[in-house]
């Protein structure tokens, strides 16, 4: 046989062993947060599974929404998490599709404000947290969220930042301690700005705060019990607050782009995610909180997360449509009034 | 990034210049311009003068020495500025070196807060790009005359007319070349500013990246794109004319 037929069959013979052996791929958003632990937990198993590529794509919440909105029209994402408010705005942009939840067999199973969280059946919750305030014990006993302005914490606390996700949750609590209602944080605000000089920094990450308390700059401040364990497994004596006006909290939920023609697969993953299984196994990495009231763990891995019922029943949380209603107003007084 | 900066001179696909007006008319974005502008003015300023009496004196070392000081002078270079930056965590945090040393030295009964302060990061970026000054005036002292300096005390110059009348307008071209990569170094140094001040000393930089990763708000990072490059031609411009006058 000739080169010049030997070529072209052994392109056709490579095209058609690829296209033959090409497995299904789904393209998925996530958070880049415990990405390993995550592909032990969920992607490896469900890849074997399915016999199919998952695809994992990670980014802050704007880079991954930008990418979203940047390809509506032939979508490049199957299936994304987001915060519950993330995924309401790229609702109210008409980027997600409704999603079929016979389709997801653990739905019932799920705790009752994971079901719908953004209205439409658009988005559906994977995981809660709590958010209350982690202090030194030695050094401060905090009961309330307006114990954050109090001369006792004074040079020696910190917030988050607006822009972040805790942001808005800590306004949110310490305006009800500060005895104003709703969501107007004005005040609130103004309150804060007047103590901007007590406060170390606003931080932006879980990471750099967990070193700020660490190094005894910061002995109070508020935080997502996600990141608990950095500060439980320390040698200095932290404790989570349980202030009187209670702790707050947020959802991530999972969502489908409009027309990404993956729908199957897509239906898959979130079914096989929210199953009791990976949830549990998920919750004793220490990841995630569980949404599905099915799941049970120790006392030991419950104490690391946001689980149970009353716990998440109790949290008080800001409606997604508040927040995404009010968040660009926040920023702007926050920037006058705090950050000047 | 002609594309990128273009943006910011649009408002509804119009070309205009609204997008600036209402940039400038926020207070943050003035404050934090101005803090830009004097962190970095500051920083140069430093340089300078930590830096010509560094480089006079490693030029007037003998060859082996004058190796292995200028050595010193690169290492910092040669470490990541995230490293670098959170070294700097540690010395200034409430139980750190700078703290210890004022307390056990009775200047101070309690720690003084030095980190998310304007001070924290003058203090950082005058490490990281004070060697680029220091480099630059070395290179500019060696291609002096050797004589000049000697030549001018003979004939009576004190120190001060030594340095303005012989040292300044020789070495001018390095003051002008280490102050615009100190200045423009300073601007648009992202991770110092955001480690060590936070979101409560932002500068320019740190704005930016707010823009970008946490409001997806184009138009004003290609404002402030633009704001940083036209911040660094015009150092470049003063300089040249200081050095001149």
């Amino acid at each position: 046989m000739t080169l010049k037929y030997l070529l072209p069959l052994s392109i056709g013979a490579l095209l058609a062993s690829s296209s033959v052996f090409a497995k299904d791929k789904l393209t998925i958003s996530v958070y880049s947060f415990a990405q390993d632990a995550y592909k032990e937990a969920l992607y490896d198993p469900f890849e074997e599974i399915c016999d199919c590529e998952l695809v994992i794509e990670t980014g802050n919440s704007v880079e991954r929404m930008a990418k979203i909105e940047a390809n509506a029209a032939n979508p490049v994402i199957d299936m994304a998490v987001m915060s519950s408010h993330d995924a309401l705005a790229l609702a109210r942009k008409g980027l997600l599709q409704k999603l079929d939840t016979s389709k997801l067999a653990s739905f019932n199973d799920l705790y009752d404000a994971a079901k719908d969280p953004i209205g439409d059946n658009m988005a559906v919750g994977y995981t809660f947290y709590a958010s209350s305030i982690v202090y030194r014990s030695d050094l401060v006993d905090i009961k309330s969220w307006g114990d954050l302005l109090q001369p006792a914490v004074a040079g020696r606390v910190a917030l988050p930042n607006i822009t972040g996700t805790q942001g808005p949750l800590t306004l949110h609590m310490l305006s009800q301690a500060l005895g104003h209602e709703g969501i107007d944080f004005t005040d609130t605000i103004n309150a804060i700005g007047e103590k901007a000089d007590d406060i170390v920094t606003f931080y932006v990450r879980s990471s750099q705060l967990a070193q700020l308390m660490q190094q005894e700059e910061v002995i109070a401040a508020p935080v997502g019990r996600f990141a608990w364990s950095r500060f439980s497994g320390s040698d200095l004596p932290f404790k989570w607050a349980e202030p009187a006006e209670g702790q707050t909290g947020g959802m991530n939920v999972m969502l489908m782009t409009k027309g990404n023609g993956n729908e199957e697969l897509a239906y898959k993953l979130m079914d096989y995610w929210l199953s009791a299984e990976v949830q549990t196994r998920v919750a004793n990495a220490k990841i995630d909180s569980p949404a599905n009231s099915k799941v049970e763990v120790s006392a030991d891995i419950a104490d690391s997360l946001t689980y149970g019922a009353d716990l998440i029943n109790s949290l008080n949380m800001i409606s997604p449509d508040d927040i995404i209603d009010n968040r660009d107003s926040w920023v702007e007084q926050w920037n006058s009034n705090v950050i000047q | 990034m002609a594309i990128l900066l273009s943006e910011a001179f649009k408002v509804g696909g119009e070309w205009s210049l609204a997008g600036y007006a209402d940039f400038i008319s926020k207070p943050l974005n003035r404050t934090v311009f101005f803090r830009t502008l004097k962190l970095g003015a500051l920083v140069v300023l430093v340089s300078a003068v930590v830096g010509y009496a560094a480089a006079f004196c490693i030029v007037n070392l003998e060859p082996a020495k004058r190796g292995r000081m200028f050595g010193l002078i690169i290492l910092p270079l040669m470490i990541s500025p995230v490293a670098r930056t959170y070294a700097w965590i540690v010395i200034l945090g409430r139980t750190g070196i700078v703290n210890n040393t004022l307390v056990g030295l009775g200047i101070s009964d309690t720690p003084i807060r030095f980190l998310f302060t304007e001070t924290a990061v003058f203090l950082g970026l005058l490490q990281l790009f004070m060697p680029l000054m220091i480099i630059a005036l070395i290179s500019s002292m060696e291609n002096m005359p050797k004589d000049a300096i000697a030549a001018a005390r003979v004939l009576g110059a004190n120190w001060f007319q030594v340095f303005t009348r012989v040292i300044l307008p020789l070495t001018r071209e390095g003051l002008v070349l280490g102050g615009t990569l100190v200045f423009t170094g300073a601007l648009t140094a992202y991770i110092t500013p955001a480690i060590l001040g936070g979101s409560k000393v932002l500068m320019l930089e740190t704005l930016l990246y707010q823009r970008v990763n946490v409001s997806n708000d184009y138009v004003s990072a290609g404002i402030i794109a633009t704001i940083l490059i036209v911040m660094s031609f015009g150092a470049n411009v003063v300089l040249r004319r200081l050095a001149k006058a």
